[in-house]
């Protein structure tokens, strides 16, 4: 069989856009797999894992990550759960902060600020189910305090925010979050 | 002799007086290899192109708008679309979860006209219920860039307010009475502008609830 040349070339036509199409979605679907751009790759640029290092003023030509608010002060931590449970606390004299914890793609695992935290500090444990599982048979004194967040990833970051209304109170907040912890459960 | 070897019925596969459906082209297996490779090249980089214009946008494909105002509360949610995910995660951006706020971005102003640098505009009016909030200006890469002022946002709290509390915002490079937004300084208009507004602990989180949001008009008042 013979195809016309404006048959053939309309199959030839269908067969690029088709190939086109497929390696368009493969492309768009491995990038989150690749993650050498992320956000979590990035975050190890300013300090070690399992502490929170605060991120310099976000100031023209000198953001630490994009599209971060210059208004807010920043501190990042990296975790990788399968370590251990993770417990993150902080004390901050702010009139805002929140805290948002995100997986290696940069899904949200879990997020709250001052007034949905219900108090001044932040107390909060991160864990997979199996050291939940662990953890229930011989409970820590404080567990009641703690915001128990279970999750199935393995690793991720936090990001935690601070509003300074004035610049008065930034040396103060920048010594808040210089203490704010984020480490293994003992 | 070799007559009687021949495949019966294949005689006349050439003959070109047949149909043109029904006759057969000779072999030519290095034409159709070159046919199938150049095919393969294409349409990847087809592909490709098409996928990295889409992710360099940084900008969600299919955000909520109102006005002139666009956001994505689905961003990093498990509910993300694909491309939002391959943006988010490949510009190391980092969304504010809904615990903790929620951000809109405008392009262009109250009558659909990019936003430039060198002009002057008034954000005015109201924000939806938020503890706090912050509007800043970047170029349109999501840059800041350098002001008089040296400050590249206004917040809520040390804002000035018309008695029902509602405001005024002067978005220009250089300085205004009154609440000003510095815009860079050394802007062109080549450079575009986007104006981002952080809510921050807002109630409005939620798509259903922010369609119907009332948000700050962003008016032109005159271009250098």
């Amino acid at each position: 069989m013979t195809l016309s040349k404006s048959m053939s070339w309309t199959v030839g036509i269908l067969a690029t856009l088709a190939i086109a199409g497929i390696v368009h979605i493969l492309v768009i679907l491995s990038i989150p797999k690749n993650v050498t751009h992320s956000a979590y790759a990035k975050t190890a640029d300013f300090g070690a894992d399992f502490q929170f290092n605060i991120l310099s003023e976000v100031l023209p030509g000198q953001e630490p990550l994009p599209a971060l608010d210059p208004a807010m002060t920043h501190a990042v931590c990296r975790f990788q759960i399968e370590e251990g449970p993770v417990q993150f606390t902080a004390s901050l004299p702010v009139p805002f902060w929140s805290i948002g914890l995100f997986d290696v793609t940069g899904q949200i695992i879990y997020s709250l600020n001052n007034r949905t935290a219900g108090s001044e500090t932040l107390s909060m444990l991160l864990l997979s189910p199996a050291q939940l599982s662990i953890l229930r048979e011989n409970p820590p004194e404080d567990l009641e305090d703690l915001i128990v967040i279970e999750t199935e990833k393995q690793e991720g970051f936090a990001i935690l925010r601070a509003f300074v209304s004035h610049p008065t109170e930034l040396a103060d907040t920048k010594a808040a979050l210089q203490n704010a912890a984020c480490d293994l459960l003992d | 002799m070799n007559q009687q070897w021949q495949p019966t019925g294949e005689e006349n596969l050439y003959r070109s007086d047949l149909p043109r459906v029904l006759q057969s082209s000779r072999p030519a297996p290095l034409r159709s290899v070159l046919t199938v490779v150049i095919t393969l090249i294409i349409g990847s980089l087809i592909g490709i192109v098409s996928a990295f214009l889409l992710i360099e946008r940084e900008r969600p494909l299919l955000p909520l708008t109102i006005g002139p105002w666009e956001a994505y509360p689905e961003a990093g949610t498990s509910e993300a679309d694909p491309y939002s995910v391959a943006i988010y995660t490949r510009g190391a951006l980092i969304p504010l979860a809904s615990g903790e706020g929620l951000m809109l971005t405008a392009h262009t102003d109250s009558e659909g006209r990019r936003l430039d640098p060198t002009c002057t505009y008034s954000v005015s009016g109201q924000t939806p219920t938020a503890r706090f909030w912050t509007l800043s200006a970047t170029d349109e890469n999501g840059k800041l860039q350098e002001t008089l002022a040296g400050r590249t946002f206004v917040t809520s709290s040390g804002l000035l307010r018309r008695e029902d509390g509602s405001f005024d915002i002067t978005a220009s490079a250089s300085p205004y009475p009154g609440n000003w937004l510095p815009l860079p300084r050394y802007a062109r208009s080549s450079d575009g502008m986007i104006l981002t507004l952080r809510l921050y602990d807002a109630p409005v989180t939620t798509g259903a609830a922010l369609s119907g949001a009332t948000m700050p008009e962003i008016s032109r008042v005159f271009c250098q």
